[in-house]
């Protein structure tokens, strides 16, 4: 028989219709019944790092996860890092052309006034695995494995954490704890500290020890806002020098540089910090700010203040796009220095590593996801421009050193290109 | 043509356990038991074990939809939202979007169409009996019901004290479609999923055949086939007073309730029949324009829908 009708839309219909076919489409991964497929997903991202006339780094990353119906994960990732460049030695501008050798044996010259570098090549290859498991209605676990390695550094790591949702999930309580023991093993071998690099000998690999406990609480304040406070607490022992870092002798009258010795810093270092982090959902948009104080017993305390605006530009075809702004300020540890006087007394602790120093950041980028039309999957695009430098006022410099940029900002460009799948 | 596929409930009663395997004419006939009625698979193929499967995949879905939104778990987002006490309770992507959907249909319906109207059912027993509830028991529910009072702001539901959520409205059907979509991922063969009456068709059947599916006499409903619908492909549903009505000074009163009175939808029709794209669509149409009463017809009509009204 024929029903009654003819083929005409209106509004009640064609709304409904479309409500319909969201809900239906919205590919709701059945996750409450045990007799469900598992879901995969497959995260690869790309990141490219370049510091002008420094670091470049290029680090492809694959992640699959696996997720259960009864919602366990499992979780793997490879990671590899291609580092090729150069970086800050720590030693002065000469005053002359000076020379610093490098693990690799490379040497690299530098102009007068010019900050000397180190030229380096590496490749680090990095696996975690990961596996969540829900329990008990309100408690979620994770252990997590890590290992990485580099032609001078080994890691290997263990962590586990332990999430309970209180009053009906408003509130999250984490606990956690991590180790991790690393092997440093300095290309030409382990020099002493403060010396003239005279190599230590039969002491080639050494132990680095780092335990973490962290604590945090998320709180959904109200339907539109949501914050966390996360603290963490890590202790760290063994080899925790550069081997790489020098620092220069001056002459005391005329600042030129006359010599270098190693770096040396403490064996252990104890370092806290706290975060908060906020969330509020406007209509569509979403703020994110988050604040990060961090302080250590080597004398470093630092400032994060972190902003993103997430925009959705097209949510039906899920576009969106998310400006960034973050500024970081540091103070330098108690036994950083720019370099020494010749026939001065060395202290006990001593580096002259910028990562160190009174150095500041700020970052300036935007992130794009979007997806291609007929094709599956999300990308997302980011690209981020960091401007770093440093605090040189109060450099204990001598002479012509003084005349020179002792903390050069440096400008650095990232891209990180993302696709995520599930299937 | 195939013989006329009772809309109403299934051919042939399910077997020990509530689950069955029945082959027929040239199809398999699964059958169980799910959301409160009978439920059915057909798949047009002579492999049993591709049948087996699709009914296997189309019960798991009914069974984890009935799991996860049923009101009478203590385990389930439903009961945590209930027992919330005016707390808001955070809602899996799930329930959201089935709460952006009851949302519009809310909204569409000036408010018939109300998801927290369910704690009607304490005072309406729609048993065939002539039993009407006291006028003061239903005027004082009425201050629990109303989606307007729900805070909904995904993913966080807040629900005042007293008041109560029910997917059945729309839970069925979406299993339906939901279950449709999984089967039709496992077999390439024609199928339809008919739960309790609601049903989905995926064709068409092998030789080009359409689905001839029956609709119930509301007079002698599982015992007459009053007409019959050749479905190729697309969701259809029923809303009525077929089964589940109260006799009131008369009146035949239907189970359906217009949230705004308390009181069943006045000089409703006895059955809306209406197909669409999906079953979800069908159902919620078949429910939008019962709920309009001797409106019905021509809500249906203005939208251009296929329908059938007895």
């Amino acid at each position: 028989m024929q029903l009654a009708g003819p083929p005409r839309t209106s509004s009640v219909r064609s709304r409904l219709r479309v409500a319909a076919c969201l809900l239906l489409a919205s590919g709701v991964p059945v996750l409450a019944h045990a007799d469900g497929a598992p879901i995969n997903t497959l995260d690869v991202t790309t990141l490219l790092y370049g510091e002008k006339d420094r670091a470049r780094v290029i680090e492809p990353n694959v992640r699959v996860t696996r997720i259960y119906p009864d919602g366990q994960s499992f979780s793997g990732q490879l990671g590899i890092d291609v580092i090729t460049g150069a970086s800050p030695s720590g030693a002065l501008p000469s005053g002359s052309v000076q020379t610093t050798t490098t693990p690799s044996g490379n040497r690299t010259s530098s102009e007068q006034g010019a900050t000397p570098l180190t030229s380096f090549q590496d490749l680090r290859v990095s696996f975690d695995g990961d596996w969540t498991r829900p329990f008990l209605r309100a408690f979620t676990s994770t252990l997590g494995l890590r290992v990485s390695r580099e032609k001078d550094y080994r890691s290997v790591g263990a962590n586990a954490k332990l999430s309970v949702d209180l009053m009906n999930k408003l509130t999250i309580l984490t606990g956690g704890l991590g180790f991790n023991h690393d092997q440093v093993d300095p290309v030409g071998g382990t020099h002493g500290g403060l010396g003239d690099g005279t190599v230590i000998p039969g002491r080639g690999v050494n132990p680095k020890e780092v335990h973490t406990a962290v604590l945090g609480v998320s709180r959904i304040i109200t339907r539109r806002w949501i914050m966390a406070v996360n603290g963490s607490r890590t202790s760290e022992g063994g080899y925790l020098t550069d081997p790489y870092k020098v620092i220069s002798l001056m002459d005391g009258e005329s600042g030129l540089t006359v010599g270098q010795v190693t770096e040396q810093r403490p064996s252990t270092r104890v370092r806290k910090d706290i975060l908060t982090t906020a969330a509020y959902h406007l209509e569509e948009d979403v703020i994110h700010a988050s604040y990060r104080y961090y302080w250590d017993d080597w004398g470093v305390k630092s400032s994060t203040a972190d902003v993103k605006y997430r925009s959705e530009v097209d949510p039906d075809a899920h576009v969106y796009v998310e400006p960034h702004l973050r500024y970081y300020t540091q103070t330098p540890a108690d036994f950083f220095t720019f370099g020494f006087v010749q026939g001065a007394a060395l202290p006990a602790y001593a580096t002259s590593d910028y990562r160190l120093g009174p150095l500041r950041s700020v970052t300036l980028g935007a992130t794009v996801g979007f997806e291609l039309s007929g094709y599956p999957g999300e990308w997302t695009v980011r690209a981020e421009y960091i401007r770093q430098y440093g605090d040189a006022s109060k450099a204990n410099v001598t002479g012509v050193q003084k005349q020179f940029e002792l903390f050069p900002a440096v400008n650095i460009g990232t891209v990180v290109i993302g696709y995520s799948l599930d299937f | 043509m195939g013989r006329a596929l009772k809309a109403r409930r299934p051919v042939q009663a399910p077997g020990p356990g509530g689950v069955s395997l029945v082959r027929g004419e040239g199809f398999f006939t699964g059958h169980f038991q799910a959301m409160g009625g009978p439920c059915e698979v057909l798949v047009d193929t002579d492999d049993g074990p591709e049948a087996r499967a699709a009914l296997d995949l189309a019960r798991s879905e009914a069974l984890r939809i009935e799991h996860k939104f049923s009101r009478y778990r203590n385990d389930n987002i439903l009961h945590e939202i209930h027992t919330a006490a005016g707390r808001p309770v955070s809602v899996d992507e799930e329930t959201a979007h089935l709460l952006d959907y009851a949302a519009l249909c809310y909204e569409m319906s000036e408010g018939r169409f109300d998801i927290t109207s369910g704690v009607l059912r304490r005072v309406w027993k729609f048993d065939g009996s002539g039993n009407v509830p006291d006028g003061e028991a239903v005027r004082g529910l009425l201050e629990r019901i109303g989606w307007h009072r729900v805070g909904w702001a995904d993913p966080m539901l807040t629900l005042p004290e007293g008041m109560e959520i029910d997917f059945g409205g729309i839970g069925k059907e979406y299993a339906v479609d939901r279950a449709a979509g999984l089967v039709s991922g496992a077999t390439h063969s024609a199928f339809v999923v008919n739960f309790g009456g609601d049903l989905f068709a995926h064709g068409p059947r092998r030789g080009g055949r359409a689905w001839g599916i029956g609709v119930d006499d509301p007079d002698r409903t599982g015992e007459a086939v009053l007409y019959r619908i050749e479905l190729e492909r697309g969701g259809l549903a029923t809303s009525g007073d077929a089964r589940r009505f109260v006799t009131w000074n008369g009146r035949r009163l239907g189970h359906i309730l217009d949230p705004r009175t308390g009181w069943p939808v006045e000089d409703a029709p006895r059955s809306v029949t209406v197909v669409a794209p999906t079953c979800l669509e069908a159902g919620t149409l078949a429910t939008l324009a019962y709920l309009r009463g001797p409106g019905a017809r021509e809500f249906l009509e203005a939208e251009g829908v296929q329908h059938r009204i007895l």
